[in-house]
């Protein structure tokens, strides 16, 4: 589907990620490669560092740290929150929604609604279109939109095809009405006849948790993992990108009456920054205007690694004035989006580190 | 009729595969380098270069190197 947001704006993103910093080069022992294999894998796939989030700590752990920053920090009142959304796999329980808990720590009023969206890397495109939606119905002026994921909780170490790309990080949008019309154009696609392209098959009420759904085994060469971590067919997720992502996003410049010129910024969901420079490559994205490092700093973050990107590459330029962005996320689902807007100045946009007490 | 040069593909597979040249009837699982990674670039050669989508299915259904570009060359048909 194809839609135009108005009078709706982002006004802050805060991201947060784990303190601790784990190392490639440190882990590679884990993956039984050779050194010249781990290197090109390493050089291929663009990795260095990932943040891994500490056992005992969830995405939401996460997602409340940068809420509480903004909330000390005098961004957001807590009399202004008419929503809050969580949108993520790695929720702190089957039930209830983790929105409803954090609502609860925060001490806010019956009257947020609260809702979780179960979402990966197209979380924040998914995440922003319902903020939109009930900023059209709430009294109150703003929509909290946390997206969180730790991953990592999801692979097994010795898995070398998913666990040096992961990273685990959260964040919070501020989004709200503006008085000014601010059009946001968006495309949403959705293919579940091929979900089981990301999957994780066990552990849910279709194959319950029991000792073979967590038995470890060697699926294939370098590849351990148990039936209640993430199965990716790696082949059929690049192929999925290449073939649908584009067209998209030609879709939604054309659809928002922009070029590839009239864009200042193209934040691409980055699972690794080989997909990404083909993407680029493909699209005839000049290299000014994409970014594909978030990869090698934090990891592939799930729907968090569009706004870290914004934080990383753009956050003082966002924080002092307007670009125009196109934003693409695509992932499990599978599900791709693809949003063009005018973004900043914002209010903050920067990435802070949490670390557990 | 041949849609893709043929010799350039194979020296395109040649750098995929880190080797100085590839005879169309070398067989790939004897490279070292012919791994994941290996077949990652060969669906996005295949794309960049050809603009064909290949499965991963039909490649390990591919024998040589010749294989690999029939099954290029099919697609573009």
């Amino acid at each position: 589907m194809k839609c135009t947001f108005r009078n709706k704006r982002i006004s802050a993103i805060l991201s947060v990620v784990p303190a601790e910093e784990q190392r490639f080069d440190e882990e590679c022992v884990n993956y039984g490669l050779t050194e010249g294999k781990a290197q090109k894998l390493k050089k291929m796939m663009g990795l260095d560092r990932h943040r891994i989030a500490p056992p005992g700590v969830c995405s939401s752990d996460l997602c409340l740290h940068g809420l509480r920053k903004l909330l000390a920090d005098g961004v957001l009142k807590k009399e202004d929150i008419g929503a809050l959304l969580f949108i993520s796999q790695t929720p702190d329980y089957r039930l209830p929604p983790t929105s409803n808990v954090l609502q609860g720590k925060l001490g806010l009023s019956h009257e947020v609604v609260c809702m979780d969206i179960n979402q990966g890397c197209a979380g924040f495109l998914v995440g922003l279109m319902e903020a939109f939606l009930l900023l059209d119905i709430l009294t109150l002026p703003k929509v909290v939109l946390l997206n969180g994921d730790t991953c990592s909780k999801q692979l097994d170490k010795r898995n070398r095809v998913s666990y040096p790309l992961v990273g685990d990080a959260g964040s919070v949008t501020v989004v709200e009405r503006t008085a000014t019309e601010n059009p946001i154009f968006m495309s949403l696609k959705m293919d579940g006849s091929r979900y089981q392209a990301l999957l994780v098959p066990g552990g849910g009420y279709r194959m319950p948790s029991s000792p073979e759904t967590l038995a470890s085994h060697e699926a294939e060469p370098g590849v351990v993992r148990n039936l209640e971590q993430v199965h990716m067919d790696g082949a059929a997720i690049f192929n999925f990108t290449l073939e649908d992502v584009p067209p998209q996003i030609e879709e939604i410049l054309s659809f928002s009456g922009n070029t590839r010129d009239s864009i200042d910024v193209f934040t691409l969901h980055q699972p690794n920054e080989f997909i990404v420079k083909q993407l680029a490559a493909k699209m005839r994205i000049p290299n000014e205007k994409i970014a594909s490092n978030i990869v090698g700093t934090y990891g592939n973050c799930s729907s968090v690694s569009i706004p870290l990107d914004l934080a990383h590459n753009y956050g003082e330029r966002l924080e002092r004035g307007v670009a125009r962005v196109c934003l693409s996320g695509f992932g499990v689902g599978l599900t791709w989006g693809a949003m063009v807007m005018d973004l900043g100045p914002l209010a903050v946009c920067r990435t802070v580190s949490y670390q557990p007490e | 009729m041949n849609v893709i040069d043929h010799n350039e593909f194979y020296v395109k597979l040649a750098e995929i595969l880190d080797v100085d040249e590839i005879q169309p009837e070398s067989i790939l699982k004897d490279f070292d380098e012919w791994d994941s990674l290996a077949v990652l670039s060969v669906l996005a050669m295949a794309d960049s270069k050809y603009g064909v989508t290949i499965r991963a299915d039909e490649i390990r259904t591919v024998n040589t190197a010749a294989d690999l570009a029939q099954l290029v060359a099919a697609k573009k048909n």
